[in-house]
């Protein structure tokens, strides 16, 4: 049951992304920031620091490479940002204390470093056109409260759940 | 210091930084149909968003009508102002339409550059980085969709289609960065001034209108529209109104400056457009050439 929970949640957080938060979204209202929600890949970080990092590259590959396929128009670009991101952050765990606040700001910097893995690469291919510095207010400062935001709200619910799992996985 | 990589690791890395170059390679190219795993996941995917988006949108919309009630009266007042204008500006435009009928036939043309089809679809989701700006909807191949026919909300032209599943398809917008997003249009005035529609300025939200010639003379508020002349897209459908117009950096031609007259944002329900222009049939050419 908990081994089919996890890929659900996270693909529910995934489907959410493309069509909750757009609905949602600031430009509906003339706002000039940009929320980019990246509500999979926190979830991604999350299990990644709690079981182990390989969850990390495995569902970092398969949601990165949905999100490479569904929403955008090159493959690859996210599938071995997010795989390399999750995997770094689960390792840098290791060496903080996991509590509330060290997970929120973890999940922020891997929110952080795919958000410029992914303007990096895109700018080297053409696609992004924005100047750093309206890339850093406009898009990343709104991105990084909307998904901490969204880490606090998830945190002790999900956190229980992956404690289920690790028994379950124990036992096995 | 932490040990991140160990060599079996960095291996790993590098290797996957070469498949990750060569993936990118494979999908630069202009594919035009969908491999079957990617229309799967597409379909797959597409199900549950629309099972997200109508909710979501309709609680949002309830909102958005609470704070439209404030200004209804004044609306109200406008728009029956608007409505005896509407009634005279239709009678013309039946009057004129059978009139064209009439000349057509004498002239025993058959098809033409505005003429089109219809298909309704829904809007099931937005892509959510913001590099790529593309739409789902919610009808495929099996519905008569193919790939860049031209789609519009009420208020104007939106994109084109880009890539068909059997259920779904994606749609990229007029606003999306890419090299092959070009757009043939025309600026309407007494004389017709050509250009191509190339990218989006994102600070400015306006359309790029490139390539129109130096000497010709636009306006701020002129109405820019598709020319039809890529033969993918129907004549006359509104891109936008002109803001402003300055040289470009060589001095040659210049560029203006677009406000998209659809709002990109706020899409529930977009219309996809089938050219009925009949494809040219090279045989006949060919035939006609030998005779």
């Amino acid at each position: 049951m908990n081994r089919i929970l996890l890929p659900f949640i996270t693909y529910i957080a995934f489907v959410a992304e493309s069509t909750v938060m757009q609905v949602l979204a600031p430009e509906h209202y003339g706002w000039g920031f940009l929320l980019i929600p990246h509500f999979s890949l926190v979830l991604i970080i999350l299990m990644s620091c709690y079981l182990k990092p390989s969850f990390g590259i495995v569902y970092g590959m398969i949601f990165g490479l949905l999100t490479d396929l569904i929403y955008t128009d090159l493959i690859g670009v996210y599938m071995f940002s997010t795989a390399l991101v999750a995997y770094f952050i689960s390792v840098l765990s290791r060496y903080l204390f996991s509590n509330f606040f060290v997970a929120i700001l973890l999940s922020a910097a891997g929110v952080a470093g795919l958000e410029f893995m992914v303007y990096g690469l895109n700018s080297l291919i053409g696609i992004a056109d924005t100047s750093i510095d309206s890339f850093f207010y406009d898009r990343l400062l709104p991105t990084l409260i909307l998904n901490a935001v969204f880490t606090i709200l998830v945190y002790y619910p999900f956190v229980k759940l992956l404690k289920k799992v690790k028994k379950t996985i124990h036992e096995n | 210091m932490p040990q991140f990589f160990s060599n079996k690791r960095l291996i790993i890395l590098l290797a996957s930084i070469i498949v990750l170059v060569a993936m990118i390679g494979f999908s630069m190219k202009d594919r035009e149909e969908l491999s079957w795993p990617e229309q799967f996941l597409k379909d797959t995917v597409g199900i549950s968003q629309s099972l997200f988006y109508k909710p979501a949108n309709s609680i949002a919309g309830f909102f958005e009508n609470l704070t439209e009630m404030k200004h209804m009266y004044h609306e109200n007042k406008l728009l029956k102002s608007k409505l005896d204008e509407y009634a005279q500006l239709s009678v013309d435009v039946q009057e004129l339409k059978k009139e064209n009928k009439s000349l057509k036939s004498q002239l025993e043309k058959e098809a033409d550059l505005t003429e089109y089809k219809i298909r309704e679809a829904s809007v099931i989701g937005r892509s959510p980085d913001r590099w790529n700006k593309f739409i789902f909807v919610n009808k495929g191949y099996r519905d008569g969709v193919k790939s860049k026919m031209a789609v519009v909300s009420p208020e104007g032209f939106i994109g084109k289609v880009a890539k068909v599943s059997a259920f779904h398809s994606t749609i990229q917008l007029i606003s999306d960065n890419d090299r092959t997003n070009r757009i043939s249009a025309i600026a309407e005035s007494n004389k017709r001034i050509f250009g191509m529609i190339e990218g989006y300025d994102s600070k400015k939200q306006a359309l790029l209108f490139k390539k129109i010639p130096v000497n010709a003379k636009l306006k701020k508020g002129q109405k820019v529209i598709t020319s039809g002349l890529g033969e993918v897209f129907p004549r006359g459908l509104l891109i936008g109104t002109v803001k402003e117009v300055k040289p470009d950096e060589y001095g040659l031609t210049k560029t203006a400056y677009l406000k998209p007259s659809a709002n990109l944002y706020d899409l529930d329900h977009v219309m996809i457009l089938d050219r009925s222009m009949p494809q040219v049939d090279e045989n006949e050419f060919k035939a006609k050439e030998e005779e």
